[in-house]
């Protein structure tokens, strides 16, 4: 992901397992922040109040996180 | 996605379905091999003959839904490129919008605003992501600036050396 620029030539282009790390964490990133809107509208829906809701939007961005981490990461790695 | 060099538009929808096709497929069949194996009856032979069979069915389906969604994002894409005359995360938001609602005309007129709102959202947050991360890798190679002064180094040796022979 890193622009590699001419000047330094210390910087080299990423290794790839660096740009599928990168691509992971961006992705779980992702992943994180749309579970944590989607998961609190749903759990809400339910009904799910105080820890349960807690616990439950937690879990969905976990879930979510690793589902998009995984797939971003395999996006990168296929681009190397 | 938006940080890697990217084709220009007419070849970047082929290139784009291509992509979201193969990432599809593999990631499908990593979460297909854990669920067949799960799945399927007690003793290795049936486990592992299950999580082959899951990645043999359910792979290619993921991949294909993957390569709808792909193609037809970059076509959206590619079009408002075309009608705006210029590149920026609005095209991707609105393309990823119009993708969701799209594919969800099926359901019915209410499916349709639900999915194009998480569909915008979703590409909301992976622009939003992108831009921080690019500020991040620009701080990074300001950061790498300390590299270039080593050299004056070289005065504080020249100091010491002088102080020794003081001493």
């Amino acid at each position: 992901m890193p622009v590699s620029v001419g000047s330094y030539g210390q910087q080299a282009q990423p290794s790839c397992f660096d740009r599928v790390k990168m691509g992971f964490m961006m992705g779980f990133a992702v992943g994180m922040a749309a579970g944590a809107m989607f998961g609190t509208f749903s759990c809400l829906r339910i009904g799910m109040r105080g820890r349960e809701l807690m616990g439950g939007v937690g879990k969905t961005m976990m879930q979510s996180g690793g589902t998009f981490g995984t797939f971003m990461a395999i996006g990168m790695g296929i681009r190397c | 996605m938006e940080e890697y060099a990217r084709e220009p538009c007419p070849w970047r929808i082929v290139d784009d379905c291509g992509g979201a096709f193969t990432m599809g497929a593999i990631g499908g069949g990593v979460f297909q091999t854990v669920k067949g194996f799960r799945n399927a009856p007690v003793g290795v032979r049936h486990r592992l003959r299950g999580s082959a069979n899951a990645v043999r069915v359910r792979a290619p389906q993921i991949g294909g839904s993957f390569a709808v969604w792909g193609g037809l994002f970059s076509t959206i894409d590619c079009g408002l490129v075309r009608l705006r005359g210029k590149e920026d995360p609005w095209n991707s938001i609105t393309s990823g919008a119009m993708t969701g609602a799209i594919l969800a005309a099926r359901s019915g007129p209410l499916a349709m605003v639900g999915s194009a709102m998480m569909g915008g959202i979703l590409l909301a947050l992976i622009e939003g992501f992108g831009i921080l991360l690019t500020r991040y890798t620009a701080q990074q190679f300001q950061n790498s600036s300390p590299i270039v002064e080593d050299p004056k180094q070289l005065p504080p040796k020249e100091e010491a050396r002088g102080y020794g022979q003081y001493q």
